[in-house]
């Protein structure tokens, strides 16, 4: 008895092995012969294609896709091609008319399909080509989603490539929302509606402090140098978060209206405010600051002297400053590392 | 002697169902995260990272003993990295060939002076070289210490909050640490540690750093690490990854915090199993804090790098991975079965040590009774005939499955013929593969009690022309 039930088992397992083989190499071998049938089809409309992109009267690549078995699938890899490599392709109008009149039956049914990859797949295509006409299928979606998962993350920065003001709104209802994905939906915006969204987050009371974290950050990333006086009163803050995101600003937008506001930094208790002291005084060139810099090298925080004797680099006597330092400070680490940036300007890939 | 056998018998089915069962559970784990994400492209869904002023940048370390041949070409496809913010740090551990005098000529490289934080003490530090022409790549040249501590001389250079670890014979992927990263940033920071799937590039066409051609090797040694290594990556990664119980990381290709690193005290120069004890020791340091922060594995970022085709090689090389595991797992003894360190003491640590460690003298024990049993008369031959199939198919089995994952998953190798091949030799394991390896980690359990750390000698052939 116990042998035949081994019996079984055995071919049992041999026969499982083979149906996973066999399913497995048909699956791969159907695939295969899609995926070639699709890159003809991707080759042999290429130069219609970019005919029609130049001159979009000519009909010749509507008609050539229609006809086109897999047109769907080979127009949206066109397009994925042609927005990634094409400057200023993420907003043309083509590009939006193509994927409207082809595309627009396919996305509605995949954003309802069980499969999270398809619905996610969906929802970066119509970000990447505008598709104007499902957001309201995508904002019916937002209100129903109840939690901020990836999928939910992809949706509110889809819409706001939509350029849908009330993304920053849905996005705030979640007290867990990141900075990084309030800075997603700002970016993705149109230049007046996200000077809107900024406005708004800055003069907002303090109840959503990540939301103005946010704005702050996105205003230094962008250059948006109007804000600069909003964002220069919240240097006197009482939240050091939100004096960081000023400083970090500042440093990146390359102006301070008032210089001697940086004074109190330099001997903060804080060593990320005295980091950022220092490189806004190397980068903004303020000569009166150099002897406080010389101070810094010796900071008991690594990345203070680092940023202070880097900040004495871009002065135009910044050698003969390290130079002299680098034998005359009084502390070891500070000599140390003037020594260190008096020979070589630390790279890093920007 | 009866009772004896038939004793053991039992120990020996009992652990085989347990040791089966475990492996059929793993792959139900793993099978629900890769179908989810089978279909997901992958290119869109990092796409959003490249352009972020929210990526992290990171340190990438390269720690390189002999490595004359390979690495430059590491560097390079190192350099070809699609990476916003990134600097590449190669720490030659006292190389007796000309590792240092390569990178010095390909990269264009003067010695500089640098105020070195130390975070954790390492082998003397002889030199600091930078390259003149990609400013973020440097050498530390340094006395030997063994690959830990490189890797900590290293940590204590890097500039960035993150630093990605990778053998010095290996080539990642264009868009890999991307892929690695974007579990981190997603999480702000609550990943601490992501690993990503080793691929082996014996067979393969590497060229200008990059994978051309991907193709399977002709050597049958080769072929079985091939399949191994979708069992260990795609089934025992994936699924201890998503209960947050992952132990290891490859050493060939991980990311780490360098601050959480740091605070555990940087890779242990006493093991030679320093990749997979310090992912242990993380645990244990979230588990003590109540931290809330992970440990993952990616599936899909690929680190293609060179197996052994010889089989002292390999013999070395599981050798010294037997007994890492068995060093880690004494080191971190007062987590097993303790609840206080969740499920990582309760489920992940005696998975390690009866299946990953101790597998290997049931296995033995498991042949011996075969033979032995026949050989006494004490066992019915058509029974062990039986039983050795089963044993032989469900292995096999396995092995079958994680091929499906990496179908499902990545699907890297192109032909059906490829398939084909990968599932022979599967089932030839159980014949030939498999009682190496029982062999050679046994010998490994014995090897822990002569300690000497030292590199995993291996003769390189380079894996990029």
């Amino acid at each position: 008895m116990t042998i035949y039930y081994l019996w079984i088992v055995v071919a049992a397992l041999f026969l499982s092995q083979l149906v996973l083989l066999f399913i497995l190499a048909w699956r791969k071998q159907r695939l295969r012969t899609k995926e070639q049938a699709i890159h003809a089809q991707y080759e042999a409309l290429t130069d219609s294609f970019s005919t029609y992109m130049l001159d979009p009267s000519d009909e010749k690549f509507s008609q050539e896709l229609r006809s086109s078995s897999y047109k769907e699938v080979v127009l949206e890899h066109l397009l994925n091609g042609y927005v990634s490599v094409t400057k200023g392709s993420s907003t043309s109008p083509l590009v939006a008319k193509l994927s409207e009149d082809f595309l627009t039956e396919r996305y509605t049914k995949q954003l309802e399909r069980k499969s999270w990859a398809i619905r996610m797949n969906t929802l970066y295509f119509i970000e990447d080509f505008h598709m104007q006409s499902l957001s309201p299928l995508l904002k019916e979606k937002l209100h129903k989603s109840v939690r901020l998962d990836q999928e939910t993350q992809q949706l509110i920065r889809t819409l706001a490539s939509l350029n849908e003001s009330e993304t920053v709104s849905a996005l705030a209802k979640y007290p867990d929302a990141p900075v990084r994905l309030y800075i997603d939906v700002f970016k993705r915006m149109e230049l007046s509606t996200q000077e809107r969204a900024l406005h708004a987050a800055l003069q907002a009371d303090h109840a959503n402090k990540t939301l103005k974290y946010a704005a702050i950050s996105y205003i230094g990333m962008a250059g948006l140098t109007a804000f600069l006086p909003l964002i220069e009163k919240e240097l006197n803050s009482q939240d050091s978060e939100i004096r960081i995101q000023v400083l970090k600003s500042i440093l990146r937008l390359q102006y301070i209206t008032t210089p001697s506001s940086l004074m109190p930094f330099f001997h903060s208790t804080s060593w990320q405010e005295r980091m950022f002291a220092s490189r806004i005084a190397g980068r903004l060139q303020l000569s009166r600051f150099k002897e406080i810099l010389g101070e810094l090298l010796g900071d008991s925080t690594w990345w203070v002297r680092y940023s202070s004797a880097e900040a004495l680099t871009q002065f135009s006597d910044g050698d003969i400053l390290l130079t002299h330092l680098a034998i005359n400070h009084p502390d070891r680490f500070a000599r140390d590392m003037a020594a260190q940036w008096e020979t070589f300007l630390l790279g890093s890939e920007k | 002697m009866h009772t004896f056998f038939e004793i053991l018998a039992y120990v020996i089915i009992f652990y085989m169902i347990f040791s089966s069962l475990s492996y059929v559970g793993l792959f139900m784990l793993a099978f629900g995260k890769v179908k989810k994400e089978s279909k997901l492209d992958r290119r869109e869904s990092t796409e959003d990272i490249l352009k972020n002023p929210y990526t992290y940048p990171v340190s990438i370390l390269v720690p390189a003993y002999n490595e004359e041949v390979g690495v430059v070409s590491t560097v390079r496809s190192l350099l070809a990295l699609e990476y916003p913010e990134k600097e590449v740090i190669v720490i030659d551990d006292g190389s007796k060939d000309s590792t240092s005098e390569r990178m010095i000529q390909e990269f264009n490289m003067v010695q500089i002076p640098f105020a070195v934080r130390t975070h954790i003490q390492t082998a003397k530090i002889d030199a600091i070289y930078q390259s003149s022409i990609f400013p973020y790549i440097r050498l530390i040249k340094k006395a030997n210490g063994g690959k830990a501590d490189a890797l900590n001389a290293g940590i204590n250079l890097s500039s960035y909050s993150y630093f990605c670890a990778i053998d010095g014979d290996s080539i990642l992927e264009n868009d890999g640490l991307l892929k690695t990263m974007k579990p981190i940033i997603e999480s702000d920071g609550q990943v601490i540690v992501t690993g990503g799937s080793v691929r082996i590039a014996n067979g393969s066409t590497i060229s200008r750093s990059k994978v051309e051609i991907i193709d399977l090797p002709k050597h049958p040694v080769v072929l079985m690490q091939i399949i191994e290594y979708f069992r260990a990556f795609l089934i025992g990664r994936l699924a201890l990854s998503h209960l947050n119980i992952l132990l290891i990381v490859s050493g060939a290709f991980g990311v780490f915090n360098k601050e959480r690193v740091i605070q555990a005290g940087g890779y242990n120069k006493n093991t030679v199993g320093e990749d997979m004890e310090l992912v242990v020791r993380l645990h244990r340091l979230l588990r003590e804090e109540k931290s809330k922060q992970r440990i993952e594995y990616v599936p899909d970022p690929v680190c293609w790098t060179e197996a052994p085709e010889s089989l002292e090689v390999l013999r070395s090389q599981r050798v010294r991975w037997q007994r890492g595991l068995f060093e880690t797992l004494w080191t971190h003894k007062k987590m097993m079965f303790n609840p206080k360190y969740g499920a990582v003491g309760l489920v992940s640590m005696p998975y390690f040590l009866f299946v990953e460690l101790l597998g290997a003298v049931f296995e033995f024990f498991g042949y011996f009774i075969i033979v032995g049993g026949l050989f006494f008369s004490l066992v019915d031959p058509q029974i062990a005939g039986i039983l050795f199939l089963v044993t032989v198919l469900y292995g096999s089995l396995i092995s079958a499955l994680a091929v499906l994952l990496e179908e499902l998953t990545l699907h890297k190798y192109p032909k059906t013929s490829h398939l084909v091949r990968l599932y022979f030799w599967a089932l030839t394991e159980a014949f030939w593969y498999r009682p190496l390896m029982v062999l050679w980690r046994i010998q490994g359990i014995f090897a822990t009690f002569r300690k000497q750390a030292h590199w995993g000698d291996m003769k390189r052939k380079g894996i990029s022309s």
